[in-house]
């Protein structure tokens, strides 16, 4: 086997750079948290009043909306969260009727699903992006360096980027209220607001249980799946409701974290670095090998030169 | 706004009514005169106070409730006797501590409790579940079961806030009937009138009216189309009214301003 000089070199260094990566993104290697806050959205209570978008606008200073969140207009199209809106609320037709033959309106809040293991932090350089023992999905902006990555991961696509700002933007997207339920009793925003407690904040387990317990009570009412319960491993934010989610614009996810893979590839090659000492180990058996199999000579002649 | 009646007879009532309606009041308050005692800045309508204070009560929380479903619940209320003729408050201002400590948004929901008895005619509708406790009363305040939102103790149990919003928006859907959205229960937030009316120094009823009407025209317009106009006596959907002979403004009572 020969090995060019060039070769080498370009071995060497994917190896390293392979490896720099892998150790630079300390947040992804970290277990999802075992206890963590969880939010359990039921769509069977929302009644589209949109104060989670006001009161979510108000907690966290965001700039004033385009129309008022009185304006029922607003609800006539569908919307994605934004730069200036963490989250908004959706109305579906899903083909129900009532009793005066009016199409039911069943509404959609739409956020950071805070996943348990969130691709976003996983593609993050930096670790500006990371989940938080309380269920967070963080963002520090001092370490942001705008690569947007953590957009083309999300597989909600959430995380949006404020474009209009040159100087400092920022990517923008749900924070769960981290300051305000990181005190204690402390609720995120539009739990506290919402009128019908269509949004049930407490810890995940919990929260998985109560939902249990209200489909288990009324099967009529909900289908029997909580959105968020296993998908992409599992979210702080979950939805329960009496339409099928398909029909309500939730993006079908797989049950599989989505960093898996590329983590699963990552830590196997890059644990304890052995793949590089390996490499190395067997590039420095074929120099050993070749140097002692090479003609005497030649190393003689080598010398006078 | 004055609403058209015949002249003659009833042009002579209403002036013997005014007079009584003038009069009365001034009799029974004594001394002062009678319009001195209609601008008292201090006077308060003593059942809204009542209310008032009332809202105020934080009862204790009760942990566990019978496990029943609604047609049981509907059949034991009916065979303890239970009906409007018990119930000890009919006006309910809803404006627990409870919820103002989290949120305060709005002005309080004046809440008639007899009214909605009436219409409904099945208390367990509302009062959908009762104490465990053995000693406690059948029925209790929703304020009983229903305190802060999202305890841990109790995960399932809803809030106040969400109890009321929830009972009501869902009771009023279904029966059509009653307001679903914010402003329909909750008062605006009313600017100080003070200010805004402008009268003259002795003013007569209708000049109180036409004050009124100068900014809520349309107020005017609905005021005509509303039982306060077109009365008609009780209600005979209300207890012990139902044979009662019917004369409300609507027939032989008059509208005077």
């Amino acid at each position: 086997m020969k090995l060019t000089r060039r070769g080498f070199f370009k071995i060497a260094g994917a190896t390293g750079a392979a490896a720099a990566a892998s150790r630079s993104d300390p947040a992804a290697a970290s277990p999802p948290p075992e206890d963590p806050y969880g939010c359990l959205v039921d769509l069977t209570r929302c009644i589209g009043c949109r104060k989670c978008e006001d009161a979510c606008n108000r907690v966290n200073g965001l700039p004033p909306p385009e129309r008022p969140f009185e304006d029922p207009t607003v609800l006539n199209r569908l919307r994605r969260p934004d730069e200036r809106a963490f989250t908004v609320v959706n109305r579906y037709f899903p083909g129900q009727l009532d009793a005066s033959n009016q199409l039911v309106p069943t509404f959609v809040k739409i956020q950071c699903m805070h996943c348990q293991e969130p691709a976003c932090a996983s593609a993050c350089i930096v670790g500006a992006l990371t989940k938080k023992e309380n269920g967070t999905v963080h963002y520090d902006v001092t370490r942001c360096i705008g690569c947007r990555y953590c957009m083309v991961a999300c597989p909600f696509e959430i995380p949006a980027y404020e474009y209009h700002d040159p100087i400092t933007p920022r990517v923008m997207k749900c924070t769960f209220c981290f300051e305000r339920i990181s005190k204690e009793g402390g609720l995120p925003g539009c739990a506290e607001i919402c009128p019908t407690e269509a949004i049930t904040f407490g810890r995940r387990k919990t929260l998985l249980e109560v939902a249990r317990k209200r489909i288990g009570e009324n099967p009529a009412r909900y289908l029997d799946r909580i959105y968020g319960e296993k998908e992409v491993g599992g979210t702080s934010w979950m939805y329960i409701s009496a339409v099928p989610f398909e029909k309500l614009g939730f993006i079908d996810v797989p049950d599989k974290p989505t960093p898996k893979l590329a983590e699963t590839i990552q830590h196997t090659l890059f644990s304890y670095l052995w793949s590089p000492i390996v490499l190395y180990g067997l590039l420095g058996g074929i120099m050993w090998t070749s140097r002692k199999n090479r003609p005497e000579s030649e190393d003689e002649e080598g010398d006078r030169r | 706004m004055i609403k058209a009646f015949p002249p003659g007879a009833p042009a002579r009532l209403l002036v013997v009514l005014m007079v009584l309606i003038w009069a009365v009041p001034a009799l029974a308050a004594g001394t002062p005169e009678a319009d001195e005692l209609a601008l008292d800045p201090n006077w308060k309508a003593p059942d809204q106070e009542d209310a008032r204070e009332r809202a105020k009560e934080v009862v204790p929380f009760i942990e566990a409730v019978v496990d029943e479903c609604q047609l049981c619940r509907q059949q034991r209320l009916r065979d303890v006797g239970l009906g409007i003729k018990d119930i000890t408050h009919s006006y309910f201002l809803l404006e627990s501590p409870i919820i103002k400590q989290r949120e305060n948004h709005y002005g309080p929901v004046r809440f008639m409790h007899t009214k909605h008895a009436a219409a409904i005619q099945d208390c367990a509708v509302c009062h959908h579940a009762r104490p465990a406790d053995k000693a406690a009363k059948e029925t209790v305040r929703c304020s009983a079961c229903h305190q802060e939102s999202f305890r841990s103790d109790h995960p399932e149990r809803i809030g106040l806030k969400a109890a009321y919003h929830q009972q009501c928006i869902d009771c009023h859907r279904t029966e059509a009937k009653g307001p679903v959205d914010c402003v329909g229960c909750h008062p605006k937030n009313v600017p100080d009138h003070k200010e805004l009316v402008k009268l003259p120094a002795n003013p007569a009823p209708w000049d109180v009216t036409a004050e009124c009407l100068r900014c809520h025209a349309s107020a005017g317009e609905d005021m005509l189309a509303t039982s306060h106009w077109l009365w008609r006596g009780h209600s005979a959907y209300t207890l012990d009214r139902q044979k009662h002979v019917m004369h409300g403004k609507g027939t032989t009572a008059i509208n005077n301003f």
